[in-house]
């Protein structure tokens, strides 16, 4: 039974002890009619099963209790009021009694004698294998050799554009081949233009000039070394002040 | 001879007399009768007021149908008489008269058995008492309900101030 059926928490713990049942049964006096009301078990069968035989009986509000024997509410089923014959079952409710053993579930509480600490609810996680994923077999599948319509469409238009280009390069071969006479003849024609025209002038032609020599000459003739410039940088002095001045 | 027979004679029952006093014991015998049979309040009842001179429990009129429940554990064994209201059991003074009616029913049953209950009631006390034999164990639920109306019909608006009416619902033995 789900916790919205019962109002309250199924958990392990809860046990039904008694179900309080009412409803109004409406028929006429003459009438054939019974109503059943229980909870299937899931084991099977019926956990309670009540059969009110109505038949030659005055429709009336009824109310009844049903003792159970502390019953898990985990195995309570389906809940269900059935009729048959001739009547109708209206303002109908099922109230049912429960008590709550805090320790069924060793967890629940430390004053449980058989406490044991609670355990992590592990997640369940769902691997993803991409291999078993549908779309991913569909884009994957193989599409080569397959004789969809599309393709057929397509290879056939393909094959009457090759014979359509066949037939044209084909009609086109006898002015093509005057085309190329045409080209030739260009060729030879533009060859003696060429040779009649003179380019040794180009090649006798010579460009005035001569060569350029160094003129620069050093005043004096000699450079002399600066000695005082010399003496102060073989000297240490300036290093040694410089890492003196880390330490003041 | 005879004369000390008869010395010893009147010796021996004045010696009898003397030792053999009269010795009574009373013991009673107690027992417990637990009635079978119970009478509770399911659902207190309460006067709506629609007009000056009406006390009604009807709902529409904003009042509240008792409900009491009869419960047997012997069926065929009890009997249970029920009355609604012929009087006030307290009120302001009332200077006229002030009409009784009511109704009593079976409201509901722990057994479809017990359906043919209100057809098999009878009536006593002019109609205000209503007889069911309860030929069923199980639980009963009867409803009373009661309506007072002041002034031996000309309307008179009843006196401001609290009424209380009792329902009377018995369990006799048969």
């Amino acid at each position: 039974m789900n916790t919205p059926t019962l109002g309250v928490s199924a958990e392990t713990g809860l046990d039904i002890s008694g179900v309080i049942y009412n409803y109004t049964a409406v028929k006429d006096l003459e009438d054939n009619f019974t109503v059943t009301v229980g909870n299937e078990d899931l084991d099977g069968g019926y956990i309670w099963k009540d059969t009110e035989d109505w038949s030659g009986k005055y429709g009336i509000k009824l109310r009844k209790f049903i003792p159970i024997a502390y019953t898990p509410v985990e195995l309570f089923g389906k809940g269900s009021i059935a009729t048959t014959g001739t009547g109708t079952v209206e303002d109908a409710s099922v109230i049912y009694m429960y008590r709550w053993d805090l320790c069924r579930n060793a967890q629940n509480d430390e004053s449980c004698p058989n406490y044991i600490q609670p355990l992590p609810v592990i997640p369940k996680f769902e691997i993803y294998d991409a291999l078993e994923d549908e779309f991913v077999k569909d884009a994957t599948k193989e599409t080569d050799g397959v004789g969809t319509d599309k393709d057929e469409d397509t290879r056939e238009t393909e094959e009457e554009d090759e014979e359509k280009e066949r037939l044209e390069i084909a009609m086109a071969a006898t002015e093509n081949a005057l085309t190329i006479a045409n080209t030739a003849s260009q060729a030879s024609l533009l060859l003696r233009i060429n040779n009649a025209t003179n380019v040794s002038s180009y090649y006798v032609a010579q460009i005035q000039g001569g060569v350029y020599r160094e003129s620069m000459t050093l005043q004096g003739g000699e450079i002399v070394d600066n000695r005082k410039a010399l003496r102060s940088l073989g000297q240490d002095n300036l290093m040694n002040e410089m890492i003196g001045e880390q330490y003041k | 001879m005879n004369k000390l027979f008869t010395i010893a004679l009147v010796l021996g029952l004045t010696g009898c007399s003397l030792f053999a006093s009269k010795v009574e014991a009373g013991t009673n015998i107690n027992g417990n009768v637990e009635s079978r049979c119970t009478v509770n309040t399911d659902t207190a009842g309460y006067y709506g007021n629609p007009n000056a001179y009406t006390l009604t429990t009807l709902p529409a009129s904003a009042g509240q149908v008792p409900i009491i429940r009869i419960d047997t554990s012997l069926a065929t064994a009890y009997k249970a008489q029920i009355s609604y209201p012929t009087s006030f059991s307290s009120s302001p003074s009332l200077g006229d008269t002030v009409v009784w009616t009511g109704t009593v029913g079976v409201d509901q049953t722990s057994s479809s058995d017990m359906s043919g209950y209100q057809a098999a009631s009878t009536t006593a006390d002019g109609g205000a008492m209503r007889i069911y034999p309860l030929t069923i164990a199980g639980a009963t639920w009867f409803s009373v309900s009661s309506v007072a109306t002041y002034g031996g019909g000309q309307q008179k608006a009843f006196p401001g101030g609290s009424y209380t009416a009792v329902v009377v619902a018995e369990c006799i033995a048969q």
